[in-house]
């Protein structure tokens, strides 16, 4: 699969999920490497701390090779009922989730591990001025 | 694209799951030993070189221990490209292997698979995949089976010339079939659970374009064993105990909870029940789908003859990969309604077969609610009792062609309204 479709399948599964709740504010945000690429999802409703567990559990499951380059098609495209976040578990390399206040930040990685979540860059480049 | 990362080791699962094969397997064959004595071996033999189209029950061509011998060859098979392919035994991999044996019964041998499962290799190879990555479709794609023995047994080639033909036609049914697969799930989005039936249907109404239009025939009467034998009557139901003692043995009260999270899924593709649950509470599942499944056909006065004992195997296969008895009866119903409205006994082939597989469709009653599966079931049943002579009964998973079209239509017109209707 192309890197580009890769990318827009899992953008797509992530929003899926989190616009069902309606948020205010939903961002995501691509840092790509040569080796891997990391996707942060912020948004601005509440969770509860199950469905934080369940959302850690689901994109950090198992990997299933046999699952992800068949049914992983699916990802982000095939959108009637809800949001199916194992099957981008399956394809991920891990992912964190983190409560904030309010709403959740979702640090998905693939690949290169070299992205800093605190400070929202790869490190060795500068971060862009105001 | 990216790396995903190491894998991880196998699951506690793996092991529980293949014992249970393995000894299921090896027991087919002692049984069929025991049964039929050294008759197992010729008949088994004698099978290998029958047309194997729709409906073919290898119990009247070669006797019950002669097709079981070749129902428990093709499940080892299946378990060993699994085994090579370093893909540990779960929800999807347990419903290929139990499906693939109970199609040994009426239609898959070890030659006709064996064609198709290097076609789709092919394919992996071809863009750079491994045979893990499409394994599933390597193992659920032999439902074109009956293709490969058509060519070699049904056209009257010389037999060096049918066995070559009919290994270049799985090879080249193969290659095609993870293109196709991908598409077709796609078009139900995951509400048919037999995807492969869908796929290999699609592929077979253009192989039997290809043979009709050379002058070929697919016709032929349907076999059918109706007599009846207390090892093909007990078979399923003595296995679904035996499982439900083993979830109970290694679950405990936890088995039913997890049987209990299972009957909250939708069961939508892929829900592996092994991985989301437990391997217990799966079994708890399958257990109960094959006491029940069994129920049904005594109930109604079916014969518990290959078809149907294969039909059993496959639901049981997913009742760890989406089918559980919550998001069936709809379905089931829909179907038993179809066949009574339309004047059919509820034990003739088709109907019988169709109440069995129709579950293939139980993921729109789970997502969409009762009525939605009812009406679904009711849809099935008059499409599949067509559909059959379409592809020349050479897709075994008639009732997933069926189905994957029955549900394309359902998702077609929901989501078409979900997403045109006015907000309020």
């Amino acid at each position: 699969m192309k890197r580009k479709d890769q990318i827009i399948q899992l953008m797509s599964e992530m929003a899926s999920y989190l616009l069902d709740e309606d948020p205010m504010r939903l961002v995501i945000s691509l840092h790509q490497e040569e080796d891997g690429l990391h996707l942060a999802v912020i948004d601005d409703n509440d969770h509860s701390d199950e469905e934080i567990a369940e959302l850690e559990r689901k994109l950090n499951s198992r990997k299933r090779p046999e699952l992800a380059a068949y049914y992983g098609a699916m990802t982000g495209h095939d959108q009637l009922g809800s949001a199916r976040l194992d099957l981008l578990g399956w394809s991920i390399k891990h992912a964190d989730v983190e409560k904030m206040n309010p709403g959740l930040k979702i640090d998905l990685w693939l690949g290169g591990d070299r992205f800093d979540s605190r400070q929202f860059t790869l490190p060795g480049k500068k971060p862009a001025s105001d | 694209m990216v790396s995903m990362g190491p894998e991880r080791d196998f699951p506690r699962s793996h092991g529980f799951l293949i014992i249970i094969l393995i000894v299921f397997l090896t027991a087919m064959i002692i049984v069929g030993f025991s049964v039929d004595g050294f008759h197992a071996f010729s008949g088994f033999l004698r099978i290998q070189t029958h047309p194997a189209r729709l409906l073919n029950d290898y119990i009247e061509i070669a006797g019950i221990g002669g097709a079981l011998l070749n129902a428990a060859s093709v499940g080892f098979i299946g378990l060993a490209f699994c085994a090579a392919s370093g893909i540990p035994l779960s929800g999807p991999t347990w419903a290929a292997v139990l499906t693939m044996t109970g199609f040994g019964l009426f239609g898959k041998t070890p030659l006709n698979i064996l064609p198709i499962i290097l076609g789709v290799y092919i394919a992996a190879r071809t863009i750079g995949k491994k045979m893990k990555d499409y394994l599933i479709i390597a193992l659920f794609g032999t439902a074109l089976g009956p293709l490969v023995g058509a060519i070699s047994w049904e056209l009257g080639f010389s037999l060096p010339a049918a066995l070559l033909f009919g290994v270049l036609g799985g090879i080249i049914t193969g290659f095609f079939l993870p293109s196709i697969a991908v598409a077709m799930l796609h078009l139900h989005q995951g509400y048919n659970l037999y995807n492969m039936g869908l796929s290999c249907g699609f592929f077979g109404l253009f192989a039997a374009a290809v043979i009709r239009g050379f002058g070929g025939t697919l016709g032929g009467e349907s076999v059918w064993y109706s007599r009846s034998h207390p090892v093909l009557i007990f078979m399923i139901p003595v296995m679904g105990f035996v499982f439900i003692f083993i979830a109970l043995l290694s679950g405990g009260k936890k088995s039913f909870s997890d049987l209990k999270r299972i009957f909250s899924s939708s069961g939508r593709l892929p829900s592996d029940f092994v991985d989301g649950a437990s391997p217990e509470g799966a079994l708890l599942n399958i257990g109960l789908i094959g006491i029940l499944g069994s129920a049904y056909i005594w109930i109604v006065g079916g014969d518990f003859n290959g078809p149907l004992i294969g039909g059993l195997l496959t639901i049981m296969g997913f009742g760890a990969f989406g089918t559980h008895l919550k998001n069936s009866w709809p379905v089931v119903a829909g179907v038993v309604l179809a066949a009574l409205a339309t004047g059919n006994a509820l034990n003739a082939p088709g109907p019988i077969l169709a109440a069995i597989f129709c579950t293939t469709l139980a993921p729109l009653a789970g997502e969409f609610g009762i009525i939605a599966g009812i009406i679904a079931g009711i849809i099935h049943f008059l499409m599949v009792m067509q559909t059959g002579s379409w592809h020349g009964g050479m897709n075994l998973y008639n009732n997933g062609f069926a189905g994957g079209l029955t549900a394309a239509i359902f998702v077609s017109v929901i989501q078409w309204y979900r997403t045109n209707k006015a907000e309020k």
